[in-house]
């Protein structure tokens, strides 16, 4: 076998690292200005999901949820809770995960909007599949970054 | 997989049976049809993480590696199917790619007009070499390059062809900002009148069918680019088969293209536009359709079964049409969309 023939595995750590801090398949990179590993990242965001109360599982069919609701709207606001109201933008296209799965997430962004507060959480489907499949909420200053703590408590009826 | 310098030996690529490229060995076979003017689909530039830049391989090529066995199933494996960006070119190299594909070209041109429709859909007016003719079907889209710029790398990304089929030297598309997009951010903030644009194109098969049954509309946003294509094409042609478009909009002033519409509706003595408003605004005085556009086609199709539908939009939106419209009677068969949309 020659060298061009060996197996390529999936990326590995530091390869994986500078895929997620560059521009290569989203603008500005899913690290933003966190200088931390990606897998300081997930370690430390993993704690603070534990502190909620709440598992993974449990966030990501939320968001799906929510998700889908949103989707119903057709772009208009959709009512989610008496707290909440969340739409989906009609972003065609689709675009792969950063580690090597197989298969395109749409581009479609749900937008959720605490209402009564300035608060605005947005997340792709690339981003339910990141929290679900590698548990990586993103680094600070990505545009994308859901912080555990907050996403939990404006999603979840209080 | 990662670009390597060319070995310098000379290999040959068989396509189909018929043609041989002879190529320089050392990249990757994407990379070197592209550089072939042979392009096939992708959605990541050639990194293996989307899976589209599929071909059969007959022979050569080596063995496939573990992102090919990732993204293909074991039949398609045992098959030969590939992913053109995962070989390597260092052995002669048998493949096989869909015909369409060799039709599709690299076009450079000036963006010699940007318009605003709304306050993030912008109308971008591509005007190519006077000798350079772009022929393609009214429905189909071109793959725009947006350059490196800013820390992000070069990408190309899919938009409909929404300009009059007539205009041989032109195209035109309805771009809508994507917050945080790559392409759209560059389109809205970096390309300027008088700048040259690359794409290649054309591609896709959503066009409309040569029966006379009657024509269902649906879009929303920039969504309306392929339909409007197509309505320009109806006119050139006479063609008066019977036609309702159905626009879904959020709100009253994100509609445009209204005195378009009108005057197609003029034009063409069987077509209506609908534009239907989800949450019109109190100021807007808006007395048209109101609520989401799949309510809309409930209200005003009884029985659609006769009827072919011709959806663009949101992948939410066109679930949500195909639902209704299946309910209505319309056969799935009968409803078309871009499949990779
Ligand atoms: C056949 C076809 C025809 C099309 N025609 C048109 C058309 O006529 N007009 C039109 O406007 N569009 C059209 N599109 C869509 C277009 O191709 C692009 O997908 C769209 O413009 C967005 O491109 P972009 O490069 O700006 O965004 P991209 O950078 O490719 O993607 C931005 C999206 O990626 C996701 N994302 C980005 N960063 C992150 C992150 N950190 N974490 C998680 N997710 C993230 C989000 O979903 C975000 O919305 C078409 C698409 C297809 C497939
Ligand atoms: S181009 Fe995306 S996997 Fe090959
Ligand atoms: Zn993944």
């Amino acid at each position: 076998m020659t060298d061009s023939h060996k197996i390529k595995q999936p990326p590995d750590t530091q390869e994986l690292d500078s895929i997620l801090r560059s521009s290569k398949l989203v603008s500005g990179g899913f690290m933003g200005t966190d200088q931390r590993s990606y897998e300081k990242v997930i370690q430390s965001d993993a704690a603070d999901i534990a502190c909620t109360g709440k598992t993974i599982t449990d966030i990501v069919a939320r968001m799906r949820d929510i998700s889908a609701l949103a989707e119903r709207g057709l772009g208009a606001n959709v009512t989610i809770n008496e707290n909440i109201q969340a739409s989906a933008t009609d972003t065609r296209g689709k675009i792969p995960c950063p580690w090597q799965h197989p298969g395109l997430f749409k581009k479609t962004v749900t937008t959720v909007k605490r209402l009564n507060a300035d608060t605005i959480l947005h997340w792709s489907d690339l981003s339910i599949h990141l929290i679900e499949k590698h548990g990586f909420f993103q680094g600070y200053g990505s545009p994308f970054r859901l912080a555990p703590k907050e996403l939990v408590q404006i999603i979840f009826p209080a | 997989m990662k670009r390597s310098v060319s070995n310098n030996r000379k290999h040959v690529i068989n396509i189909n049976g018929r043609r041989d490229l002879v190529v320089e060995g050392g990249m990757s076979l994407f990379e070197t049809l592209k550089r072939e003017q042979i392009f096939l689909p992708s959605a990541c530039g050639g990194r293996g993480k989307c899976g589209l830049c599929r071909l059969k391989v007959i022979s050569g090529g080596g063995p496939s590696n573990q992102i090919e066995k990732s993204h293909l199933s074991a039949k398609e494996s045992v098959e030969g199917v590939r992913l053109s960006c995962q070989v390597k070119v260092e052995n002669d190299i048998r493949i096989e790619i869909p015909p369409e594909l060799l039709s599709i070209r690299e076009h450079t041109a000036i963006c010699t007009r940007i318009t605003d429709l709304t306050h993030d859909i912008k109308e971008f007016r591509l005007e190519l070499n006077k000798n350079d003719e772009f022929k393609y079907v009214p429905g189909q889209y071109i793959q725009l390059r947006c350059p490196k710029y800013n820390g992000n790398e070069e990408v190309y990304r899919a938009y409909s062809i929404s300009s009059n089929p007539m205009d041989r030297n032109a195209i035109e598309l309805m771009i809508r900002l994507t917050p945080n997009g790559i392409c759209t951010t560059w389109c809205f903030n970096y390309l300027k009148e008088g700048d040259i644009v690359q794409f290649e194109g054309p591609h896709g098969n959503f066009c409309l069918s040569d029966t006379d049954a009657p024509i269902v509309f649906v879009a929303g946003g920039s969504g309306m680019a392929p339909i409007k294509c197509m309505l320009h094409h109806m006119k050139n042609t006479g063609n008066n088969r019977k036609a309702t478009f159905f626009f879904g909009l959020n709100l009253a002033n994100e509609l445009f293209a209204a005195d378009l519409m009108k005057q197609f509706e003029r034009d063409l003595p069987n077509f209506s536009f609908v534009p239907v408003i989800a949450q019109p605004e109190n100021q807007s005085h808006w007395t048209g359709e109101t609520g989401l556009v799949t309510e809309a086609l409930k209200r005003n199709l009884k029985d659609a079964s006769l009827h072919e539908a011709y959806l663009c939009g949101s992948p939410g939106m066109i679930d949500a049409a195909i639902i209704t419209l299946t309910e209505l009677g319309i056969p799935k068969g009968k409803i078309f969309y871009d499949r990779f949309a």
